[in-house]
């Protein structure tokens, strides 16, 4: 009797002490089997208020975003990202724009080694692949965003991705090249992007990045990007471009911290302008060389209340779309620009954000002001 | 009345050994060392990355793995099996255990979570 007791007890211990170690959330069956097909839509949205300096206020629904993702099988995958900008097509891109960002097919075949083919993003800068509004500070992207790494960034094309181990990752994409008929001096390259509207093929260009992302909360990585954008010249000639990039984030506790770094390259540009300023009757004075940096610091004041987090930041940028000029050309000062921008943003929930900033854009130019400006902005993410 | 609460204590026992064989399959006898540990795996997800990436275990370990996120709702999907869940956004936490035996299991987030959502992979090397 008394060793049934104690055996009793014994296996009652045992179990309850095998039952805390194996609390009911970490229960979970583990059977093997291919996951079945499914379909998953996720988006965001990113409305905001601008005021500049010396002109009315304007607000915009500047960004409705659907994402969707279809899992054919566990190796095969769809992502697609449909964009509507400013709220209205309309034809002109000033009223709106209806862009595919994404549409490729992943074929992940192992870790290291993975294969993807469509319209990508080019895998260049902080956020051109990170741009859900509650994920960065400020209401409208960073200038050097905007205008040196022209994001958003995507292409038509096919290349490789992976993560080598180590936290080291990759991706290297052959993808169309710009059309150098649209770059501009202010604009630097961004409208020579090509976005997959019956895109030239000529000639590929090739982009690819080095990724480290081994240590919690940060990541360092480093970009480039390099074609031909000539092809709509006849006679034909040969514009090089080239694109390099370094940027860094560091996210941890209360503490937010990035930068980056581009510049660009473009050849024969002295030529280029030549043949511009005959086909649209002014010389466009494009530079042979664009650059731009940007550091951010961020603290989150509040963290982890019932009513959402705050975080507060300010950035300092410096951008020149004419860095360097072609030889017998002289770059403008009011292309040679910097900008403080602070501000908050408020996140009642990690998905939703609150923001507000204040923009002092500042150029060389004694004649053409810069004007600062106030922003409003309203973003989530589902 | 003894043997009331014999039969109970009888009952309650053989209900959570019962429950214990369910939630902790037998090993072989080979094993019996590498399984009886529990081995606890803290992954932190965040767009778009997992950190630890890379988990290297010995086959047979029972392990624990707790998830956590730095931002929105992000999936844990271990490739071939059937665990799948949700880690929830900023503040909460998920959990789920999971006994590897010798080879490579690949986990990867089964939740849109952004532009960048295809490169949140990793792996799990368990080794004999």
């Amino acid at each position: 009797m008394r060793a049934s007791i104690l055996l009793h007890r014994y296996l009652l211990t045992q179990a309850l002490l095998l039952c805390l170690i194996t609390p009911p959330a970490l229960a979970q069956d583990t059977q093997q089997r291919p996951a079945p097909p499914r379909t998953t839509v996720a988006g965001y949205m990113d409305l905001h208020f601008n005021k500049a300096e010396f002109e009315d206020g304007r607000i915009d629904f500047h960004r409705f975003v659907l994402l969707f993702s279809h899992s054919f099988t566990d190796r095969i995958r769809f992502v697609g990202e449909l964009e509507l900008e400013h709220a209205l097509v309309e034809g002109l891109e000033e009223a709106g724009e209806l862009e595919l960002e994404q549409a490729y097919i992943d074929f992940l075949l192992t870790r290291g080694f993975n294969v993807r083919a469509g319209m990508m993003l080019m895998p260049i800068g902080i956020i051109n692949e990170r741009h859900e509004p509650p994920s960065y500070y400020g209401v409208e992207r960073p200038f050097v965003d905007t205008f040196i790494v022209p994001s958003t960034w995507f292409e038509v094309g096919a290349g490789i991705h992976g993560e080598v181990g180590g936290g080291w990752r990759y991706r290297a994409f052959l993808t169309a090249p710009m059309n150098a008929a649209e770059f501009s001096a202010d604009e630097g390259i961004r409208e020579g992007r090509q976005k997959g509207a019956n895109a030239n093929l000529g000639r590929l260009a090739a982009t690819g990045r080095v990724e480290y992302v081994g240590y919690p909360g940060l990541t360092i990585g480093a970009s480039a990007w390099t074609g031909h954008s000539g092809f709509e010249f006849r006679p034909l000639f040969d514009v090089p471009v080239s694109l390099v990039e370094a940027d860094a984030r560091y996210s941890r506790g209360r503490v937010d911290l990035r930068g980056q770094f581009a510049q660009t390259w473009l050849g024969n540009v002295g030529r280029l302008n030549d043949i511009l300023a005959l086909r649209i009757g002014v010389n466009p004075n494009l530079g042979r060389s664009m650059r731009g940096f940007y550091t951010e610091a961020g603290y989150w004041i509040l963290s982890g209340g019932d009513f959402g987090d705050v975080g507060t930041f300010v950035r300092y940028e410096n951008f020149d779309t004419q860095f360097k000029m072609p030889d017998g050309y002289v770059g403008l000062p009011a292309f040679d620009r910097d900008a403080w921008v602070i501000g908050a943003n408020y996140w009642p929930h990690p998905d939703i954000a609150v923001k507000v900033d204040y923009s002092i854009l500042r150029s060389q130019s004694s004649v053409i002001e810069a004007p600062n400006s106030f922003n409003l902005g309203l973003g989530w993410w589902f | 009345m003894v043997v009331l609460m014999r039969y109970m204590l009888g009952s309650i026992t053989l209900a959570l050994v019962v429950s214990a064989i369910l939630v902790a399959p037998p090993v072989w006898p080979g094993k019996a060392a590498a399984a009886q540990e529990v081995q606890i795996v803290d992954i932190v997800a965040e767009r778009f990355r997992f950190t630890p990436s890379e988990i290297r275990v010995k086959a047979g370990t029972r392990l624990a793995i707790r998830l956590r996120s730095e931002d929105t709702i992000h999936g844990f999907h271990l490739v071939g099996t059937d665990v799948d869940l949700d880690i929830p956004s900023r503040g909460g936490e998920a959990a789920v255990m999971f006994r590897p035996e010798a080879g490579r299991y690949t986990f990867e987030c089964s939740r849109l979570c952004g532009a960048g959502h295809s490169y949140m992979r990793g792996v799990i090397i368990a080794t004999d």
